[in-house]
């Protein structure tokens, strides 16, 4: 699955430089996928707790830890869901940890190595602008 | 002050009368023909509707956006879903994203986001399909209208918010 990186107006005019990203839809929000920047240095895959009631996923009694993210202190709650990602022609699912912070600074979500890259093999083409994605069953 | 008449009834109507009735309403999904205003793409039918307080099978798509153009709103026609997807095929090159064609003229999902800065957006292809203040409120107009996005983020509203650089 190919995905060309994304490119963003500026609030500041212009545009910002093109981003590789995946959009990553939620059990429960097929109809909302969300995107999220393709994060390598990251351990985990996190999105906006915002998200989670949307889905139906339930989050009180998750396992939650404290962690900054570009450099404000968050909370995140840790729900193992089914997670999907399509080009409009493949799709591919698969259950992961991810978890929902709240706050969450970031207009995206992260894709990082639990969640997102464990299941993929990824090239990034970035002279070329786009990745693509291979599902490893 | 435009006056026009309209399914039979004659209204008096000025573009910032129509601006005024549109705050806090979104724009449902655009089908084929659209007009914008405050920098959304709306279907002329909902506009009219709005304004006139007429109901949608009173006039057609046609009679609202002649009477919306008179007012000095654009009009233009959607490019189609296999037209956004070829686009986007063939716009997958370093710039990234694809073209589209509101007012007759390309435009990118860039330029058709700029309006959107600070609010979340759910798009398809290079098309903004609903833009609002919350993921909540983007959700469920995509449930509201049977429709399918893309994807969905918020528009930074800052240049750190996407750079990961810490908040001021």
């Amino acid at each position: 699955m190919r995905f060309p990186f994304r490119a963003l107006p500026a609030a500041s005019g212009g545009e910002l430089t093109p981003r590789p990203v995946v959009d990553i839809a939620l059990e429960g929000l097929l109809a909302a996928p969300m995107e999220c920047l393709l994060d390598t240095g990251a351990l985990r895959t996190r999105m906006s707790a915002e998200l989670a009631p949307l889905a139906g996923i339930e989050l009180d009694d998750a396992p939650a830890e404290e962690f900054f993210v570009a450099g404000l202190k968050t909370a995140g709650a840790l729900a193992r869901v089914n997670l999907t990602v399509t080009d409009g022609t493949e799709e591919f699912s698969w259950d992961a940890p991810v978890w929902f912070c709240d706050p969450w600074p970031h207009p995206f979500g992260l894709a990082g190595l639990e969640g997102f890259l464990h299941h993929f093999v990824v090239t990034i083409r970035a002279h070329d602008g786009y990745l693509d994605i291979e599902p490893q069953p | 002050m435009p006056a026009m008449t309209v399914s039979g009834h004659r209204y008096e109507l000025d573009r910032h009368g129509v601006q005024a009735v549109l705050e806090g309403v979104l724009p449902e999904p655009i089908h084929e023909h659209f007009v914008v205003i405050n920098g959304r793409r709306w279907p002329p039918k909902q506009v009219l509707a709005l304004v006139t307080g007429l109901d949608r099978a009173d006039f057609t798509t046609h009679q609202a956006r002649r009477a919306l153009t008179r007012l000095g709103f654009p009009a233009a026609r959607a490019a189609s879903s296999r037209e956004h997807r070829m686009r986007a095929v063939q716009a997958a090159g370093p710039s990234g994203s694809a073209a589209g064609e509101p007012d007759g003229e390309p435009q990118t999902l860039v330029e058709a986001l700029r309006p959107f800065i600070g609010l979340w957006v759910a798009v398809r292809g290079d098309e903004v399909l609903v833009a609002a203040p919350s993921p909540k409120d983007v959700v469920a107009w995509l449930a509201q209208h049977g429709q399918r996005a893309q994807s969905m983020f918020r528009v930074p509203d800052s240049d750190q918010a996407i750079t990961g650089a810490a908040p001021q």
